[in-house]
């Protein structure tokens, strides 16, 4: 075991720990958003994974969770979204603290990773990723304001 | 020691598979579901198999939680109509 | 039969259940041993032709027939939700109203649309080399297609997609996985063998013979499966409606 495969345990352990924690207990402005702390703290995670197993196509998966992680919360947005309108989640701090440890992670492994094709994919994953937990969050406190049934 | 990061992804597979079937309500249960695909794609790579874990992915994370969400607001608006005809 | 009667059943047949999967764990090999008779095996056929990724080689070319069955069991799938979730005589289509959709949420569905639709292309045509394949690509690829829907609304969606087409699209790619299997039946030597085109150079998007072929037919099939089933649900759950409301 390396020090990359301890980080993403501690991130596994400690983080989603905390956010199944979050998704089964409180409200459900608090669930929602604790399943979109969940992709985000697990794709960092992978990226860990990744870069510990020395595999670097495992990074595809990375990949596919930054993409489809905030479509899935959009998902939760749209379809609950008369529900979340009585009740919006207002959770930014959380967004900022685990989008900062995505760019951390991000950062770290491209350092260790070397100016390449695979850093540019490191970085581009890092920009999904973030944007999509922010984006998400944002759709999350109200993006989708009617009660429409479209 | 090399498996502590198995053992503590199999035991957050097991307490989000018992959670989501403990929560009743099936907007919610499909939030645990989400989260349960999520983690269990990190159990199939930490066991190197890479390629289920990107399927249960592709799956689990957007396609699982818009199947049912839509299902469920099918039946509820369907419960609505009769409740208005009534 | 009685509640007291159903409950006997399933114990005894739960029990016996556990009894059996109990005695089969206690023969298997140790967690994380070093001797993998199938797993050696299956990576020398792997390299023998070529094909980087052993799970692509196991799926598309030892085990390509039981891809087959498996390709069977979502078409069919997906042919029972279409006759089920169809329009009855006495429901109708009510048009739905576009939802007031944030700038921020519109703008990143519209740009991630186009990224996760490569991204499924990439996975699809990498499959022989790294992670991923036909099933996978053309999940992400089928899903991408619906930010439409969750960004902006239904109606734009539909504009882009014409479920016949994508019906039509299903049905040629199990045609085509098929026509691959047959002409190594002819070309070849048996049904679906991987004997007929060139192996190509080792760890490039052309080697492994015909397994590039049946991933891309699989990802076709599973991009144009998925987007019917999800049309069916989101029609069901968006316009159509009883009468009398």
């Amino acid at each position: 075991m390396n020090g990359w495969i301890l980080a993403a345990t501690v991130a596994l352990g400690a983080g989603v720990g905390t956010a199944l924690w979050g998704v089964a207990t409180g409200p459900l402005r608090r669930r929602v958003v604790a399943q979109n702390m969940s992709t985000a703290l697990v794709c960092p995670a992978l990226l860990l994974l990744s870069q510990g197993y020395t595999r670097p196509s495992y990074v595809d998966l990375a990949l596919v969770l930054a993409l489809l992680g905030p479509v899935g919360t959009l998902v939760f947005a749209r379809l609950l979204a008369d529900e979340l309108a009585d009740d919006p989640p207002r959770a930014w701090g959380v967004t900022w603290a685990v989008a900062g440890f995505g760019a951390v992670v991000v950062g770290v492994v491209s350092a260790a990773t070397g100016p390449s094709r695979a850093m540019v994919k490191l970085l581009v994953i890092g920009a999904l990723l973030i944007g999509g937990n922010v984006v998400a969050s944002r759709a999350l406190s109200g993006g989708f304001r009617g009660v429409g049934r479209g | 020691m090399a498996d502590a990061v198995i053992v503590v992804v199999l035991l957050l597979v097991g307490a989000t598979a018992t959670t989501a079937v403990a929560v009743r309500d099936p907007a919610r249960q499909a939030l645990v579901l989400s989260v349960l695909g999520v983690v269990l794609a990190v159990l199939f790579t930490v066991l190197q198999a890479p390629d289920v874990g990107l399927s249960q992915l592709a799956v689990g994370s957007a396609l699982t939680p818009l199947l049912l969400l839509l299902t469920v607001r099918k039946v509820r608006r369907r419960a609505r109509g009769k409740g208005r005809q009534e | 039969m009685s509640r007291r009667v159903r409950l006997w059943l399933v114990a005894v047949g739960g029990g016996a259940l556990a009894a059996l999967l109990v005695a089969a764990c206690l023969d298997l090999p140790a967690f994380g041993g070093a001797r993998h008779p199938y797993g050696d095996r299956a990576v020398r056929e792997a390299l023998a032709r070529h094909t980087a990724n052993t799970v692509a080689s196991v799926n598309f070319d030892q085990r390509a027939f039981d891809t087959l069955g498996e390709m069977t069991i979502l078409f069919a799938a997906v042919l029972g939700c279409v006759v089920l979730l169809r329009q009855t005589r006495d429901e109708h289509r009510a048009r739905p109203e576009p939802e007031p959709v944030a700038l921020p949420v519109r703008r990143y569905a519209l740009v991630v649309l186009p990224v996760a639709l490569l991204t499924g292309l990439y996975v699809v045509a990498h499959g022989q080399l790294s992670p991923g394949g036909g099933f996978q690509g053309g999940v992400v690829a089928a899903t991408s297609l619906h930010l439409l829907y969750l960004g902006a609304d239904y109606r734009a969606l539909e504009r882009i997609r014409p479920v016949g087409l994508y019906e039509v699209g299903d049905a040629l790619a199990v045609s085509a996985y098929l026509v691959t299997g047959i002409a190594g039946l002819i070309g070849g030597s048996a049904f679906l063998a991987n004997t007929l085109l060139p192996y190509g150079t080792f760890n490039t998007l052309s080697s492994g013979g015909t397994v590039p072929l049946l991933n891309a037919a699989i990802g076709m099939e599973v991009a144009c499966a998925v987007v019917v089933l999800l049309a069916r649900f989101l029609d069901q759950a968006v316009e159509i409606e009883e009468e009398g409301k």
